[in-house]
């Protein structure tokens, strides 16, 4: 059995992971367990799943969304931590919280305590500075937010340090120096599917390149396409335009939506750029063009596509250096098709 | 019209002085009233001290500025620094900074921000994190949900300070390196309740304004101080520097609130029987205002301060004799001198000047200008001599000094008469809600 395993090559062992992804409804997310290191487990992934995982994110055949951040202890990497605030002085954690009151006319301040109660029935306290009576909060004392006092030293303070204690070597450490991981929910993507028809990862320069089977550039190529793009607006002052695509539909739509990209591909000119941003998401740099161009085309892929095509195309024009994000967000709440 | 030029020429021949030179002989051996309370008294009263201070401290400098004696294992008390700011985002980190840097060791720093509007909280938590970057009990920060003015704000950090002297400092000050151990000195005496610091513009090259506030601080600030201090007639802890002892502050419930917080609070120690004290050499820098406008504020408020707290507040201590031989010549040195004096030299010289027509006495006001100005140059020369203040180029400035202070006394005479009339006591200082409580004075 362990040279069973030991023959599985490591291209092999990726895809099979990314079947039993696929196996799970196309995603994975990490469950809590706090018996294992990190207090989280992904359910069926064998151990040291996690560098694969990052593997296949890398190169796009797994989409990686942030989960939650796990602090360990530095020292022995347990997530068995004891968390709480501590006195800065003498770095105790007997704490208790105290209210001051302000007494707007004398300008008093100090506990609850040191103001004397009222017992005749009116309420509020007296001064304990000028011997006023209290009774109003808001027009004649204040509550001066909630410190911490610390019961062992005296010590008043409202920016208390965080402190943990390991649970299992007792290492403590200040909550800023703790070591944290990040852990990823992971979806498969439109390549991640394609590499298990094709039972073979797009690894070659070619397919490094273009999303499997298609002449769409892959995302990373896509958003390096855009930042020259920026590079050279802000250069020369040189504009382009976008044209940002979506499609409508579950992803399962592979054909149609492959039909769709084939015709939008026929309607382009040599210099224009296709790629995808994301699962859904294609974008069409459309170097030195105006948004009136840009529009002419979006109408002539339109029209090509024929009625009610399952996507929604939207022209947007660069005139001015901006974050890559922007475009990416401008893609994201564009408007409905004419 | 030519006359009115001759009258302004007048005033750059210095050769007129010697007109009251050949007088003085005369003049002193006469019984002539005015003479003697308008030219003798305030001579007197403010010159005569920091000739006395100059003639010791040559004799004897130590008298003047105790030598420092600090030994490497004597015990450092707890000092809590406690600053109170409002938008001092331009200025909290270097306060901070000084604040913990200041070469005293046993120190912590207390910062309240009274509800800025701008990120001062957020550059104060920044700096205390990248000064002292492991542990927090050195420095601790708060702030308050509502704005309540600055002696509400001083008292949140009283109550937080846990050292056995407090000092207060502004939001846009800062402890020269070494001052701390000066600071400390006099309170090797046990009478002594609290000790203000020196003083200087931290912004004197801002501009002319600000040059000039040098030579006035160290002349009324540094002079007038340590003369006062050595008679036992200091009338003020400043605010921008003031070191206390905390028990003290704790056992007077901190400051009042309403305008003129810290002459209140050293009005109270005085009633007490406090010594109050001052250090040359416990230096503090302090951010001053720019521009003319700011400063008739700033000089008019603290003008109706010290009338509405010392003839209103605390005007018990008009019964002379009733809180000792000190407080009664403090406050006839307030009516007399501070208050009563200029306006009758006001009064007088106008009187004076208009005797015969519009402008027709103009040698005795170029004599004035020219008595004065010999009298500024000796006091800065001592100044100088005792405390290196102000800076020698500023010399010159001294020659329209007169103009300035001119400028700024009938701004504050204005104040006065305000605040003996009552007109327009509400100062935007103070927050509305907190004034609405605050007792008439």
């Amino acid at each position: 059995m362990k040279i069973a395993t030991e023959a599985v090559t490591a291209e092999n062992r990726r895809i099979e992971l990314l079947r039993r992804i696929a196996d799970e409804g196309g995603a994975i997310a990490p469950h809590p367990d706090p018996q294992t290191k990190h207090g989280y487990e992904y359910r069926g992934l064998t151990e040291g799943a996690e560098r694969d995982l990052q593997f296949l994110t890398e190169r796009e055949y797994l989409d990686a969304r942030f989960f939650d951040r796990v602090s360990l202890c530095p020292k022995c990497q347990s997530h068995h931590l004891n968390v709480r605030e501590i006195c800065p002085g003498c770095r105790r954690a007997q704490l208790a919280t105290e209210v001051l009151l302000h007494h707007f006319r004398c300008g008093y301040t100090g506990r609850v305590s040191e103001f004397a109660s009222n017992h005749s029935g009116e309420g509020g306290y007296t001064c304990p500075k000028c011997n006023r009576q209290m009774r109003h909060l808001g027009t004649e004392y204040d509550r001066f937010g909630r410190t911490s006092v610390c019961r062992q030293c005296g010590l008043s303070c409202e920016d208390l340090p965080v402190e943990a204690v390991c649970l299992a070597c007792g290492t403590r450490t200040l909550a800023d120096n703790l070591t944290s991981i990040d852990l990823f929910a992971y979806a498969i993507t439109a390549l991640g599917r394609a590499t298990i028809r094709n039972g073979a990862l797009f690894e070659s320069d070619d397919q490094m390149l273009f999303v499997g089977g298609l002449r769409i550039y892959r995302r990373r190529v896509m958003i390096e396409f855009l930042r020259q793009e920026m590079r050279r607006l802000a250069r020369f002052k040189i504009g382009f335009s976008l044209l940002m695509e979506e499609c409508l539909g579950s992803a399962a739509d592979d054909d149609h939506q492959e039909h769709c990209l084939s015709r939008l591909c026929e309607c382009l000119r040599d210099t224009d750029l296709i790629g995808q941003l994301n699962d859904t998401l294609y974008a069409v740099i459309l170097p030195q063009t105006t948004l009136k161009e840009a529009e002419a085309l979006r109408q002539r892929i339109w029209a090509r596509l024929g009625p009610q095509p399952p996507l929604t195309l939207t022209a947007v024009e660069v005139k001015e250096p901006i974050e890559i994000d922007q475009i990416l967000a401008r893609g994201n709440t564009r408007s409905a098709p004419d | 019209m030519t006359g009115f030029f001759q009258y302004f020429l007048g005033v750059l021949d210095p050769s007129a002085i010697f007109g009251f030179w050949r007088a003085l002989p005369e003049l002193m051996a006469s019984a002539y009233i005015p003479w003697w309370l308008l030219g003798v008294l305030p001579v007197a009263r403010w010159f005569l001290p920091d000739m006395v201070c100059w003639l010791v401290y040559l004799v004897e400098p130590a008298v003047i500025r105790p030598p420092l004696r600090v030994h490497a294992r004597q015990a450092e008390p707890l000092v809590s620094v406690v600053i109170a700011g409002r938008n001092e985002a331009a200025s909290i980190r270097e306060a901070i900074r000084a604040s913990l840097l200041c070469g005293y060791r046993n120190i912590e720093v207390i910062f309240v921000d009274d509800c800025s509007d701008d990120d001062t909280i957020a550059i104060a938590r920044g700096a205390a994190r990248s000064l002292l970057p492991h542990t927090t009990e050195r420095i601790r920060i708060f702030s308050s949900p509502r704005r309540n003015g600055k002696a509400s704000a001083l008292n949140i950090g009283i109550r937080m300070a846990r050292g056995e002297f407090i000092a207060i400092i502004d939001g846009d000050s800062a402890i020269q390196y070494g001052a701390m151990h000066h600071w400390l000195l006099p309170f090797t005496d046990p009478r002594v309740g609290a000790v203000a610091a020196n003083l200087r513009v931290r912004n004197s090259t801002a501009s002319l304004v600000t040059r000039l506030q040098e030579c006035e601080y160290a002349f009324q600030v540094t002079m007038a101080r340590l003369a006062a201090a050595r008679l036992g007639l200091l009338t003020i802890i400043p605010g921008a520097g003031g070191l206390f002892r905390a028990e003290i502050l704790r056992r007077l419930g901190g400051y009042d609130t309403g305008l003129g917080d810290d002459t209140d609070l050293t009005i109270k120690l005085r009633k007490q029987g406090w010594k109050l004290g001052f250090s040359v050499d416990a230096i503090v820098w302090t951010d001053v205002p720019a521009t003319l406008r700011r400063l008739c504020r700033q000089r008019k408020r603290w003008e109706r301060n010290m009338v509405k707290i010392r003839l209103s507040k605390h005007r018990d201590m008009l019964a002379l004799g009733r809180y000792g031989v000190g407080n009664a010549v403090v406050m006839l040195d307030l009516l007399i001198m501070r208050i009563t004096f200029p306006w009758v030299a006001a009064v007088g010289l106008l009187a004076f000047a208009l005797m015969d027509g519009p402008l027709s006495a103009p040698a005795l006001l170029i004599d004035i200008y020219w008595i004065y100005l010999v009298w500024l140059f000796v006091k800065a020369l001592i100044s100088r001599d005792i405390a290196f203040t102000p800076q020698p180029h500023y010399f010159l400035l001294l020659l329209v000094y007169p103009f300035y202070k001119l400028g700024l006394r009938a701004a504050v005479m204005s104040a006065e008469l305000a605040e003996l009339l009552r007109i327009g006591a509400k100062h935007p200082y103070v927050p509305d809600h907190v004034w609405q409580e605050t007792p008439w004075w």
